[in-house]
């Protein structure tokens, strides 16, 4: 296809994936991974280097709002607990990808780091849907569960950076700039924010953008990858963003309105239904490789910690998406997969994002609460506290 | 009769008229009255919490105002109403509802998908008039 036409026909596609995501109460990243399969497969666009731009800058974005979403107080509160679930929740299933990969997949090692990444992680966003389905956000389970998850994602970043780099100068300077960022980042964006904030051209997103461009440029020159210090700059903001719905709100918006529709689009679109089709075999043995090591990685302790839904919790560490999907884009793009292992790795985390929350929600469903009969004020909104 | 009646509201103009047969019914045979609204738009595997939690705060929002609305109406008619806002799939958490909670008649709305989606999925009225393990009472 021409590319005078591909951005009209993309917008198409996003806006008939939020339409779709509403309809079918669907992810709309799931849907725009699908309809991206659609214009890569049937439509056969290709990327542009524009395409590159706004996906490369969504998974950073998406990045740093996982790290904006960590509750350091629930963390803190559970953790020896959410370090060793959410420790070995990433260790076991990256040691074992990786190794499947490599010795009896054939993948060369950086292809096998990638999938030992990409299938590591645990999708909070994921497992976040499926506590307020069933009512478990404010039980202990549930936040066990999350603080848990927040490790994992940890985990996988870490690995993301330190496995790829190759130290230079910059990478020094990388990782320089980025601790005093870090460091001085909230006490810059509370100062940033009261001084320029809530105004109708938005300084204080552009001040987060400029932030993300900024580790993004370091981590280029510094041959390394901008996810650790941006997950941990969301973490350092997430109190002061907690503060600020509107700001937040507006975040999400620009995110989900512009940028992340095309890191989901690209995704889709480098997923070729043809090899999909003749690696069906190898799919479902890495997906099979990744809940048996959540298995033997998580169940132990979930056991230890959450003895009556050591299996709920083992399914929900075994979910994956957003990390999933970063990890392998950035293998793609980095060069160290080709199509076809992407191919493999993006259907393996799609499939984990699916049928783990199947099962956990089919068999693991705790009974309903109790109707009230509303207050004047009106509330008899379900805020669940009963275990699975 | 029917000792425990429940109402299945979505907001809709259809399941208002169940609203308003459901507090007839209830006041006339003197039975317990519930209302349960289930938030079935929020999205399933999500990318980031904040989706999950945007589409959770306007469904709250939206349902807020719907128990509001059929809490005073009830009232106004001498009835108290039991209401319960809850995620889940609309026909599935309705039948776990009844079931758990031994209601003798659900009144619903003549509501649900399109004509498209109700050919190939069945309607939301005609899933939950198959699979209540009770009367169901359809409204239009």
């Amino acid at each position: 296809m021409s590319e005078t036409y591909v951005p009209f026909v993309l917008f198409v596609l996003v806006l008939l994936a939020s339409l779709l995501s509403l309809r079918l109460a669907l992810s709309v990243a799931i849907v725009e991974i699908a309809l991206g399969v659609v214009a890569g497969n049937l439509f056969h666009i290709e990327s542009t280097p524009w395409i590159d731009f706004l996906a490369s800058f969504g998974g950073v974005l998406l990045t740093f709002l996982a790290g904006v979403e960590v509750e350091f107080e629930l963390l803190r509160r559970k953790l020896k607990a959410s370090l060793l679930i959410g420790g070995f929740s990433f260790l076991v299933p990256f040691v074992a990808a990786l190794l499947y990969c490599y010795f009896v997949a054939g993948w060369d090692l950086r292809a096998a780091e990638i999938a030992g990444a990409a299938l590591s992680t645990t999708s909070l966003a994921v497992v976040y849907a499926v506590l307020v389905e069933t009512g478990l956000t404010n039980t202990d389970t549930g936040k066990l569960i999350m603080a848990a998850c927040f490790v994992t994602d940890l985990g996988t970043v870490v690995a993301l950076s330190i496995m790829f780099a190759e130290i230079n100068w910059w990478t020094l300077v990388f990782y320089a700039v980025s601790a005093v960022v870090i460091v001085g980042g909230p006490w810059a964006f509370r100062w940033f924010t009261r001084r320029y904030g809530g105004r109708v051209i938005e300084p204080d997103i552009k001040f987060i953008f400029a932030t993300l461009f900024g580790f993004m440029l370091l981590g280029k020159l510094g041959n390394s990858h901008a996810v650790l210090p941006v997950f941990i700059l969301g973490g350092a903001l997430a109190p002061s963003f907690a503060k600020q719905r509107d700001l937040q709100r507006k975040l999400r918006v620009i995110a989900f309105g512009i940028v992340t529709p095309f890191f989901f689009l690209k995704g889709g679109m480098n997923i070729s239904v043809s090899t999909l089709v003749t690696s069906l075999g190898l799919v479902a043995i890495l997906f099979a490789v990744k809940v048996a090591a959540k298995i033997v990685g998580v169940y132990p302790w979930a056991r230890r910690y959450l003895r009556k839904s050591a299996m709920y919790t083992t399914l929900l560490m075994s979910t994956g998406l957003t990390f999933g999907t970063i990890s392998s884009l950035y293998g793609l793009q980095s060069g160290y997969i080709d199509k076809s292992q992407f191919t493999v790795l993006i259907t393996v985390v799609i499939a984990t994002a699916v049928l783990p929350t199947i099962i956990a929600q089919r068999f693991f469903q705790p009974p309903l609460p109790e109707a009230k009969v509303a207050t004047e004020e009106g509330s008899a909104m379900d805020t669940g506290q009963s275990e699975p | 009769m029917f000792k425990k009646i429940l109402v299945a509201n979505d907001g809709s103009e259809n399941a208002r008229k169940a609203l308003q047969k459901g507090v007839d019914l209830a006041r006339c045979l003197g039975a317990e009255l519930h209302m349960i609204c289930v938030e079935e738009h929020l999205p399933h595997y999500a990318a980031t919490v904040g989706e999950v939690l945007e589409e959770k705060a306007e469904e709250d929002s939206y349902f807020a105002q719907v128990v509001r609305e059929a809490t005073e109406y009830a009232r106004a008619q001498g009835v108290t109403l039991h209401s319960l806002v809850t995620p889940g799939h609309e026909v599935e958490t309705v039948v776990r509802y009844v079931e758990q909670n031994q209601v003798d008649l659900l009144v619903i709305g003549f509501m649900g998908h399109s004509r498209v989606l109700g050919r190939v999925m069945g309607g939301s009225a005609s899933n939950l008039t198959r699979l209540a393990p009770c009367s169901v009472l359809v409204v239009k």
